[in-house]
């Protein structure tokens, strides 16, 4: 579904950010990544749905290949949730609106249909009685939730989350988690960023550290965490378990 | 001073003045409509990526502000025939007035879209949004609400400016104004007559400006 093979990205000249990169996720499978602040994290999800682009190598997403100069990004982007740390829903838009915008201006939906899709999708996060309420009255993990709703509204293929709890109180990472996991339990393709190690253990089939623009390690969640090889992944991890 | 005003003169100039009045509020209504719509234009086109269509529209902003209108409208006045375009005088002086004021309003609405929060052009565009789209639906309806008031001060800029058709021959309130100075040789009630006018004209605008700014603001926030 998603393929990385040799992938460089620079910023500028002298910022080497991707390290050749090589990483595939199969239909259906939850991989989180993990690693430290400026580790380039947010970089390599972004280049899954085109919002950054990379200078060397090849990734290829549900059969469209990102190196190509005339890749469809807008045709991609269709099937590709993108979750975001700061939520960015539309601040002018209620929660309904929010998430049935983009179904009916973009995938071509009908208003009732898209409505209907919309206030489903709403309630299974736990918001149907929000729905009329503008982001601006609502909590961050409501906020975030929604921005999930939207993303899932499109019926995407894969949804990316990074570090979708990171801008969260600590009472309300768990109502987001919550859906997450549900998701991953209901067969989603999904990349997740998160330092939730918890999340990590309960539904990731991967996890993948990465330092310093490269992917150091990756394994499983029991052979990830039970014995890590690398001293910086155990070095990292030592720091994210302990609180 | 004013104790010695002469009303009698005002009150023999009224309909002229009446018809300087309603002609410096068509100007103005109609060069700030042109304003409006080159100056969208001009941003849509500072804004987007294509090189080709960004320099032209930063080289009339930038022309314009660094320019006296005076010299735009003398520029437009005696430039345009030598091209075989003859225009009226009042088109001509419209012509520069939204010419004008389009380069401020291209300035105004940019400063909007600037501060629009990158992650609202990351969002759409995640959702497969076209560019048109984005703007229409996300970025232009949070764009334009903090442009309203300084779009409106804008249109108060223009209003005062429409007093330089005068020196192209243009009749409005300006120049019904000196027309009362030469005739009867009275020019403190000519001015007078004039700045009552635009006066009138700027609280109109100002209670507008007034008006929008109770619903300047994101539905929902407080
Ligand atoms: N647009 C940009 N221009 C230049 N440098 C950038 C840009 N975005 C990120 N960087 C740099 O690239 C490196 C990787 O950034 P990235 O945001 O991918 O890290 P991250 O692993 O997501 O970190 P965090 O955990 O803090 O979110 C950092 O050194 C960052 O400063
Ligand atoms: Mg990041």
């Amino acid at each position: 579904m998603i393929r990385f093979q040799g992938l460089n990205k620079w910023f500028g000249s002298a910022l080497h950010v991707l390290k050749d990169i090589n990483l595939d996720v199969a239909k259906g499978e939850v991989v989180v990544v993990c690693g430290p602040s400026g580790s380039g994290k947010s970089t390599l999800i972004r280049c899954v749905n085109g919002l950054e682009p990379f200078q060397e190598g090849k990734l290829v997403v549900d059969g469209t290949d990102l190196s190509a100069k005339n890749a469809a990004l807008r045709e991609l982007r269709m099937e590709v949730g993108f979750v975001f740390q700061q939520f960015n829903l539309y601040p002018h838009k209620t929660a309904l609106e929010n998430v049935t915008l983009a179904p009916i201006h973009v995938r071509g939906l009908s208003k009732a249909e898209a409505t209907e899709r919309g206030k489903a999708l709403l309630a299974k996060v736990g918001l149907a009685d929000r729905m009329n309420n503008y982001p601006s009255q609502l909590s961050g993990g409501q906020q975030q939730r929604v921005a999930i709703a939207r993303s899932l509204c499109m019926q995407p293929k894969i949804m990316l989350f990074d570090e979708p709890t990171s801008a969260l109180d600590p009472e309300m990472i768990n109502e987001v988690l919550d859906v997450m996991v549900s998701l991953a339990k209901e067969g989603m393709t999904m990349m997740v960023v998160t330092h939730e190690m918890g999340f990590a253990r309960k539904v990731a089939h991967r996890v993948v550290f990465m330092d310093q623009g490269a992917i150091v390690e990756s394994g499983e969640p029991a052979s990830f965490f039970g014995n890590p090889t690398h001293d910086r992944t155990r070095d990292f991890l030592s720091k994210v378990l302990h609180h | 001073m004013l104790g010695n005003l002469n009303i009698r003169v005002i009150a023999d100039y009224f309909p002229a003045l009446w018809q300087g009045f309603l002609n410096t509020l068509m100007l103005s209504g109609l060069g700030f409509a042109g304003a409006m719509i080159l100056g969208i234009i001009a941003c849509a086109l500072t804004i987007q990526p294509l090189r080709w269509l960004r320099a032209p529209a930063i080289a009339y902003v930038d022309c314009i502000r660094a320019t006296p209108l005076l010299a735009q409208l003398y520029f437009l006045y005696f430039g345009l025939p030598r091209l075989g375009i003859l225009l009226p005088e009042i088109v001509i002086g419209i012509i520069a007035l939204a010419l004008n004021s389009g380069a401020y309003v291209a300035e105004i609405i940019r400063s909007g879209i600037l501060a629009i929060p990158r992650g609202q052009f990351e969002a759409s565009m995640s959702s497969g949004f076209t560019y048109l789209q984005r703007m229409r639906f996300i970025i232009l309806p949070q764009a334009i609400r903090p442009t309203i008031s300084p779009l409106i001060g804008q249109a108060i800029v223009l209003v005062k400016d429409s007093s330089l058709l005068s020196l192209i021959s243009v009749v409005e309130l300006a120049r019904v104004g000196q027309q009362i100075a030469l005739d009867r040789f009275m020019p403190v009630e000519g001015l007078a007559a004039t700045a009552a006018g635009f006066l009138i004209i700027y609280y109109l605008l100002k209670a507008l400006a007034g008006f929008w700014s109770r619903f300047d603001r994101v539905p929902g926030r407080s």
